[in-house]
């Protein structure tokens, strides 16, 4: 299983590595303006294909390109209800925060959990490879956190509140 | 080692120039304003600070023999700056634009300049002697898309475009009482202004960076699908070579000599093609030598591949992170935006050119005992 994620995790590196080739593009239709195209979509021929990557139904990663601006909106897996809380509200806490995270994105697009917006700006102010990096690491600790640790966490409330309850029954 | 100095002028260069004698810089450091830095005994000294614009400024070009440079920002305006006692006097071109001006050269003579834009068009300015004014003339309508890059060819009269719509074109830019007709433009057919002489349907997606080989006969564009595109005889029958890169996209080009190309882009190093006896282009190498850190042994490598072929029992248990991505080690860190010559005389061989990009750094190159230039 491990290795899986080790492949799905390699191909979003290598399809951010050659989709983040962003530069300064002011808006075409609107004067004075320089704004995310893959946000407005107000001209057809600056926008490349997306690409969707997926590991199974429930896991998957899309990243739209234009010319000044890339978005990746992440699917992150839910086995069940409480793996699902728990997404919803880990997720929610960090858009939150959006700002203190620059890339991370208000809302998610419809049919994800999370988004980046990724401008030429960053690119200008940042390195192209650390910005794949905490993506990257990004996905990686979120998954662990949602299907692993914070679930085993919830487990482990769970089993100290009914040994309590039947404490208290029992006495 | 190619790169003869390295300077970390801003955090950020979008464009630069050098005047004609090589001694001073103008370059925008990401902002609205343009800085002029000399090179005294030892070190960079800032001299000028052309403020005039009001948005990012796009497109700066010196010219060589009239020691004029023109600025263009995404605030829709050009301005010619010359330089009066101690200061840089800037007056303004309108350009008739309603969308950001991008990209701006100097025509060979130097009595036109071109700039393109976002407005999906492309403005030829020049000067009127009566009035004391720049004119500008548009050429509207022919692009479909945002013009992202422009050439002059040496009869001062052709101008290259390339253009967000993938398409490259080729204008006549004829303007009564600028340009003589003459036997030295080239051309037999008489053009009329802004009419499109050539049209290339190569990329099939965003085109960058046109330029012109010394004497005219090639052209050579990029497009954004990491393809470099040569093209021979643009006017008569245009014979075209795609040469499809193994890397990242260009930006911009640079004819060395009339067989040798070097393109700059998104792999922050500069690649150099060449043509044989045949003139049939090929990619040669990169420039700049990587320090490449042995960080994986082959011995590793190899049981890595035999984990795979063995299936995921022999994998340890850390393999499942990605390892980060490692730094580059080349002279620039971000993607270079210009390449610019650095001509000595009139001679037709480039061997030094400088870069800048998204790093802030602007690298002067050396090719000589480098590599060999074919003529």
């Amino acid at each position: 299983m491990a290795n899986t994620l080790r492949l799905y995790l390699t191909c979003i590196r290598n399809t951010l590595e050659a989709a983040m080739c962003l530069q300064n593009f002011p808006c075409q239709e609107v004067e004075r303006h320089n704004k995310p195209e893959v946000e407005l979509k107000t001209s057809p021929e600056l926008l490349l294909n997306p690409v969707l990557i997926c590991r199974n139904e429930a896991e998957k990663c899309l990243v739209e390109t234009s010319i000044n601006s890339i978005r990746i909106s992440l699917k992150v897996k839910q086995a069940d209800e409480l793996e699902n809380i728990l997404a919803k509200k880990f997720l929610r806490f960090l858009s939150m925060r959006a700002e203190a995270f620059q890339v991370l994105r208000r809302k998610p697009v419809q049919g994800y959990d999370i988004s980046f917006l990724i401008t030429n700006y960053h690119c200008e102010d940042m390195h192209k490879h650390k910005l794949i990096d905490f993506i990257v690491q990004f996905m990686e600790v979120s998954k662990g956190l949602v299907n692993e640790q914070l679930t085993a966490r919830v487990s482990l409330d769970m089993f100290v509140v009914s040994e309590m309850f039947i404490l208290r029954a029992s006495m | 080692m190619a790169a003869q100095a390295i300077h970390q002028f801003a955090e950020c260069i979008t464009c630069h120039a050098w005047s004609p004698d090589h001694s001073m810089i103008a370059f925008c450091p990401n902002t609205t304003e343009v800085h002029i830095y000399k090179f005294f005994t030892d070190k960079w000294e800032k001299l000028h600070v052309l403020a005039k614009h009001d948005q990012i400024v796009s497109g700066i070009d010196w010219s060589r023999s009239s020691n004029k440079i023109v600025t263009v920002s995404h605030d829709r305006n050009s301005y010619v700056w010359t330089q009066e006692g101690q200061d840089w006097v800037p007056t303004l071109v309108i350009l008739k634009l309603n969308r950001a001006a991008l990209c701006v050269q100097w025509s060979p003579k130097e009595n036109k300049f071109a700039v393109g834009s976002g407005a999906k068009s492309v403005s030829i300015c020049y000067y009127e002697q009566e009035n004391n004014w720049w004119i500008s003339k548009v050429i509207r309508k022919k692009h479909e898309s945002s013009v992202t890059s422009i050439a002059w060819h040496p009869n001062n009269i052709h101008l290259a475009t390339t253009s967000t719509d993938g398409k490259c074109r080729v204008f006549s830019t004829i303007i009564k009482g600028v340009d003589t007709r003459g036997p030295h433009a080239g051309a037999s057919v008489d053009w009329k202004f802004g009419e499109q002489i050539a049209q290339l349907d190569l990329s099939p997606t965003w085109a960058f960076g046109v330029r012109w080989s010394p004497s005219g006969k090639t052209l050579a564009y990029a497009g954004h699908s990491s393809m470099i595109y040569f093209v021979d005889d643009v006017e008569g029958s245009p014979a075209a070579q795609n040469l499809a890169l193994r890397d990242l996209p260009l930006r911009d080009i640079l004819f060395v000599s009339e067989k040798m190309a070097i393109g700059v882009g998104f792999d922050c190093n500069p690649l150099i093609f060449a043509a044989d006896e045949t003139g049939l282009w090929s990619f040669v190498r990169y420039l700049d030598e990587r320090k490449v850190t042995p960080s994986t042994s082959k011995a590793s490598q190899l049981s890595e591949a035999l984990g795979k072929l063995y299936g995921q029992s022999r994998q340890g248990s850390s393999s499942d992170t990605v390892e980060p991505s490692k730094p580059r080690g080349g002279a620039h860190e971000n993607c270079i935006t210009c390449i610019v010559p650095l001509r000595k005389g009139s001679e037709s061989i480039v061997k030094r050119f400088s870069t800048s990009g998204l790093d802030g750094k602007i690298v002067v190159w050396d090719l000589e005992n480098h590599i060999t230039i074919p003529k």
